[in-house]
């Protein structure tokens, strides 16, 4: 039986950029064995092979809106990896996404996988934001980086995959049976400070 | 017509009446004559024989007539009356009877002389009397002396009336051979007659020997030894034996008690006390006594055999406490006495036991089984005793001072100390419920002051040898402190925590009963010191202080007289103020005493219980018991028992709570199964929990609810629940074991986990949930507070304002379908928006389960979507933009109080594997709408236009 590794994925990003969209696409196009829980489009699993083993994402939603911002950090503690969302038709979104990264970097969790996912490249002749950018700055922060679309089910798949492979594979004498979560268990941060 | 035997026996009956009323006139009246009474206590017992005598006489006289009544009616009416009618077939055994108490107070008589004495008396009357008396008794030399005479005259006409008897009952068998059960009744009353004369004969001898004994003995033996009852059934003198250790000269066996006469002391044993254990060879065999073990020797071996046998009839029809009948040795019962036997004993040598009353069970010459034990000086014992001991469960009454005062131990004893649970109340009033060693406290215990004492104070933890040792908690009343931390020898020694009922509270190291060294002393507005100081928490020496602003001063302090606090050092003003989060996390105890040992004490004996394979008659001794209405009990010595609750006998009881466990493994019956051993005071289980509820009640209520002791006791629930799980696995494998099967294998850590969390913390946790509610209210005080006044502000608006202000979308709005006038509209949307989830939420605080709460956590989710769905006529999914807003507006409108102490508690109890998980989210979603809602736009914002009921919107 392979073994089954708990990853805890938080989705960041503004409003409207499609995060949830990217992840039901991710959940519903194939068919999942155990059917799990949800909690709406906010909390989803979904459980896929990754070399010998099984990765099962558990995808955590955030809230986009500016004002809830500050409760952003409850939700990623513990995080394995990020996926941070922007629109390319949106300049404004790709601007916060790289306040999320800022974020990340300071308060979250050590050694966070961070994957940067382009949304709505279904309308790219409205893009604001050139692949480029993106690109260039996925590489300066070592962050998986692809445009996706929702709508038409584009490299959602290889977003995540770039996350799996992107997690460390389980040392094996290490006592890891509950792997990356223990691994992004958050450090005493008595320190952090709301943002 | 008659039979000539029976006509015969007519005649006999009526001369034996004629002769019983003459030697009654003749004798026993005169006998009785004595004026004046007489003085000496001799005189006076001689009368009271004779009376007996006069007595016994007459019933057997009654008992002649009856018979002759009989006689002449079945003469009269010989058709209709038959033979087995006459009272001496009939009631052979009332004929009997009434000549057996003839002859022993006959015997009595002649022990003691009786007639002798008399005649000696009343010489001169008697010799008046002589001629008619030697008319009475044909058959006397005239030179017999008077009481001779008379004590012929009172048994020769009986001897002579039973051989009469024997002699027409046997002719009678001859002849009447008609029915059977006639012939069966006469067969029958002859043998009761053969029978009686030997009884008469053995009397007889017995008398005579025994009187002639104390005939030979000095005055002051007989005086001591002579009873009028006490028959000599053997003497050294005629069968010779040797006695050691005691050497005695002479060995008397009587029919009540063995003598030995060494000089001129006397030993006697009460034969009710005597054990018969054959030797190692043919000469010698032992008796076994309550204080002497003595060995038999003789030359000859039949001696032995002649002694050994006596001896054991003699015990025997001590223990039947009626004379063997017709002779010693001759019932029918086996002739061996019982090893157990029930009496009563003051023992005499010096010891322990000196002047001490034993009453009860005995075996093999020591007290064994139940009994009472009573010390001239007032002692008492109740219980069970063991080869001479005090062993099992009993109760110990020691007086105190001059009044009615009385320490009273009600304890588990082993070989004569106690050992195992016991509850000891104090004639100080002091009451100790716990464990003991070797007659002093032991393992855990709880020591508690009288409840109106001056100076009020409670040890709950652990004792070595009588004294405190080990992890405890010691509340000073007086004071107002509560010490949590180690003990030794009676002291505070090693890491503690001190608790004030002011609510500061400290953390260090003590020393013979002082802190030594730097220790953490937390004030009630949250500033922190770290250094030394003293035990009236005055600051001396190196430390630094923390202010709820941040500030930190460091440096050294010191207090002089009247100068108050003055200090040298570095005061920082420039750090923040702290995380609230931080603050909470100066928890005190937290890793100073590893929490798998705070409670060894109680977890032990419950170990010890299973390891032993779960014993019924250990159960009380290892796991404790409760006593009803123990107050009343102590107040006076008419106690003698103990209502200890115990319905059925404890070995029964075990081995069905054991079968009970191993008919339910299924996890439903699982659950079901242990919530009842948990609520059962009874089962091992819920005994264990209950000392468990003890020790954390003694902890953390009262003084130690003490925000900076939540850590601790939430670790100590957390084990609490892995030990009673692991309690539970351990009477599975006992039970198991007892039914032959294969033990379980060890669980894996992650499924123990599982186990713990999801089965066992959920049934234990409403024992502990008050005290533990409070450590997180009081830790969650601040937030609390803050969130309290975010929900009044928001209750302010209505609700479209309310989702409004939330940013909630407005095609999630629940309003649509309404079609109402505005002003119904109005009411009824205040109360209509999520209502459902608001309801559905509300119940969070209905159970102490963290799981049932994150399953009502959950169903507010579903309640929320299944409306929002509603709204959209078509499924949605909420992702986390709509969903926080309406999460947010569904707290807000179910206004939980203490919302962050309950959120903190169900996730730290929350087994760690969700960590991630639906319930780690489920939680956190709600705790980032308590967090949004401390904020300071929700508390203070007001919606623009202020919002007016009477205005239409």
């Amino acid at each position: 039986m392979m073994a089954i590794r708990e990853l805890k994925v938080c989705l960041l990003g503004d409003t409207g950029v499609g995060k949830s969209s990217i992840v039901c696409r991710f959940v519903q196009d194939h068919f999942d064995h155990n059917i799990s829980p949800t909690i709406g489009a906010s909390f989803m699993t979904k459980t896929v092979p990754c070399g010998n083993e099984l990765h099962k994402f558990l995808i955590w939603d955030t809230a986009g809106q500016e004002r809830f911002h500050s409760l952003a950090p409850m939700y990623y503690r513990g995080s394995a990896a990020a996926v941070i969302v922007y629109d390319i038709t949106k300049q404004d979104s790709f601007h916060t996404l790289k306040k999320w990264v800022k974020e990340l970097k300071e308060h979250g969790p050590e050694n966070i996988v961070m994957a940067i996912a382009g949304n709505k490249c279904d309308l790219s002749d409205i893009r604001e934001v050139p692949l480029k950018d993106a690109k260039e700055y996925a590489e300066s922060i070592g962050a998986v980086v692809v445009e996706t679309s929702a709508k038409n089910a584009i490299n959602i798949e290889e977003l995540f995959q770039g996350i799996s492979r992107q997690i460390p594979p389980l040392d094996p004498h290490e006592n890891g049976n509950s792997g990356a979560i223990k691994l992004g268990k958050p450090a005493t941060q008595a320190s952090r400070r709301c943002c | 017509m008659c039979s000539p035997e029976e006509e015969a026996l007519l005649r006999l009956e009526e001369v034996f009446s004629a002769t019983l009323a003459r030697v009654n006139s003749l004798v026993l009246l005169p006998l009785l004559e004595t004026t004046p009474e007489p003085s000496d206590p001799q005189g006076r017992e001689c009368l009271r024989l004779l009376q007996r005598l006069h007595w016994s006489s007459q019933r057997l006289w009654e008992v002649t007539e009856e018979s002759l009544h009989s006689l002449r009616e079945r003469l009269c009416h010989q058709d209709t009356v038959g033979l087995e009618s006459l009272m001496l077939l009939q009631h052979a055994e009332r004929v009997l009877q009434a000549h057996v108490e003839y002859i022993e107070s006959y015997s009595s008589c002649v022990v003691v002389q009786a007639f002798q004495k008399a005649a000696k008396k009343r010489r001169e009357f008697w010799r008046g009397q002589r001629k008619a008396l030697w008319q009475l008794l044909p058959g006397v030399s005239p030179e017999a002396s008077v009481g001779t005479v008379l004590a012929q005259a009172l048994h020769q006409p009986l001897a002579h009336h039973v051989q009469q008897y024997v002699l027409l009952l046997l002719s009678f068998g001859d002849t009447a051979a008609e029915p059977h059960r006639t012939r069966e009744l006469v067969v029958h009353a002859a043998t009761l007659f053969v029978n009686l004369q030997s009884f008469l004969r053995q009397a007889l001898d017995q008398a005579l020997a025994t009187q002639a004994l104390w005939h030979s003995l000095s005055s002051r033996l007989r005086d001591g030894l002579c009873t009028p009852e006490r028959r000599l059934l053997q003497d050294s003198q005629d069968v010779p034996v040797t006695v050691t250790p005691l050497r005695a000269e002479r060995v008397l066996l009587f029919d009540d008690a063995l003598v030995l006469l060494q000089g001129h002391s006397v030993h006697t044993f009460d034969l009710k006390l005597v054990w018969v254990d054959p030797g190692q060879d043919r000469c010698t065999f032992h008796l076994l006594t309550p204080e002497e073990e003595l060995s038999f020797c003789s030359k000859a071996p039949q001696d032995r055999m002649v002694w050994q046998w006596k001896v054991t009839q003699a015990v025997c029809q001590a223990l039947r406490g009626k004379k063997d009948f017709p002779v010693l040795g001759a019932d029918l019962e086996p002739s061996e006495p019982p090893t157990c036997r029930c009496v009563a004993y003051t023992f005499r040598a010096e010891g322990r036991l000196c002047q001490a009353t034993y009453e009860g069970e005995w075996c093999r010459g020591r007290p064994h089984g139940r009994g009472t034990l009573k010390w001239p000086d007032g002692r008492n014992h109740v219980g069970n005793f063991c080869q001479g001991l005090e062993h099992g469960f009993g109760i110990r009454l020691v007086p105190q001072g001059p009044e009615d005062r009385f320490d009273c131990y009600k304890c588990h004893w082993r070989e004569g100390s106690m050992c195992g649970y016991g509850i000891c109340e104090y004639g100080t009033d002091e009451v100790y419920k716990g464990y003991f060693r070797a007659g002093l406290r032991h393992g855990f215990g709880v020591l508690a002051s009288a409840p109106r004492a001056l100076q009020p104070c409670k040890y709950t933890g652990h004792w070595e040898r009588g004294q405190r040792s080990g992890y405890g908690v010691e509340e000073d009343g007086a004071r107002g402190e509560r010490y949590i931390g180690m003990w030794q020898a009676d002291q505070r020694h090693g890491p503690g925590v001190m608790v004030t009922q002011a609510g500061v509270c400290y953390q260090g190291t003590f020393q013979a009963d002082k802190m030594v060294g730097p220790g953490i002393l937390l004030s009630e507005d949250d500033s922190l010191y770290e250094g030394t100081f003293t035990r009236d928490l005055t600051l001396v020496g190196k430390g630094k202080v923390t202010f709820p602003n941040g500030f930190t001063l460091e440096g050294s302090f010191g207090s002089g007289a009247g100068k108050g606090l003055h200090t040298q050092g570095v005061l920082d003003t420039a750090a923040f103020p702290p995380d609230p989060s931080s603050t909470r996390k100066r928890q005190l105890g937290v890793g100073i005493f590893p929490v798998e040992s705070h409670w060894q004490g109680v977890y032990g004996p419950f170990r010890d219980f299973v390891s032993a394979g779960c014993p019924g008659d250990e159960q009380e001794a290892l796991l404790g018991f409760h006593v009803q209405n123990s107050r009343e009990l102590r107040k006076s010595q008419e106690y003698l028992c103990c209502e200890r609750t115990q319905p059925e006998p404890c070995a029964d009881r075990m081995e069905g709570i054991l079968d009970e466990l191993l008919l339910h493994r299924e996890p439903r019956a699982l659950r079901e199964c242990l919530r009842k051993a948990l609520s059962n005071s009874l089962h091992p289980l819920g005994k264990l929990l209950r000392t468990l509820m003890l020790t954390f009640q003694a902890t953390y209520a009262g003084i130690g609810a003490n925000k900076h002791l939540q850590a601790l006791a939430q670790e100590e629930v957390k084990q609490h629940a892995r030990e009673l799980w692991a309690a539970y696995r351990g009477l599975l494998q006992v039970a198991l074991q007892r039914k032959g099967q294969a033990p379980e294998e060890d669980e894996d850590t992650e499924t123990r986990d599982l186990q713990v969390h999801g089965l066992v913390l959920p049934l234990m946790l409403p024992s502990f949930y008050s005290e533990l509610f409070t450590l997180y209210l009081l830790l969650h005080e601040t937030e609390d507070s803050l969130y309290s006044q975010g929900i009044a502000n928001l209750s302010l608006f209505p609700d479209t304002k309310l989702l409004e202000f939330l940013d909630v979308q407005k095609h999630l709005w629940p309003l649509k379908d309404l079609t109402l006038t505005t002003n119904q509209r109005l009411s009824l949307v205040r109360d209509k928006c999520f209502l459902s989830a608001t309801e559905c939420l509300q119940k969070i605080i209905t159970t102490v389960d963290p799981r049932e709460k994150l399953e009502v956590l959950e169903r507010t989710y579903g309640e929320i979507e299944a409306t929002v769905s509603r709204v959209l006529g078509r499924e949605h999914k909420l992702p986390m933009d709509d969903l926080l807003p309406l999460l947010i507006y569904v707290v807000s409108r179910a206004r939980i109080q203490h919302l962050g102490a309950e959120i903190h508690l169900i996730r730290d109890m929350m087994d760690p594997i969700h960590a991630g998980g639906l319930c780690d989210f489920l939680l956190t979603a709600l705790e980032s709408c308590y967090e949004h809602i401390q904020k300071e736009d929700m508390r203070l914002h007001r919606f623009p236009g202020r919002w007016d009921s009477r205005e239409p919107w």
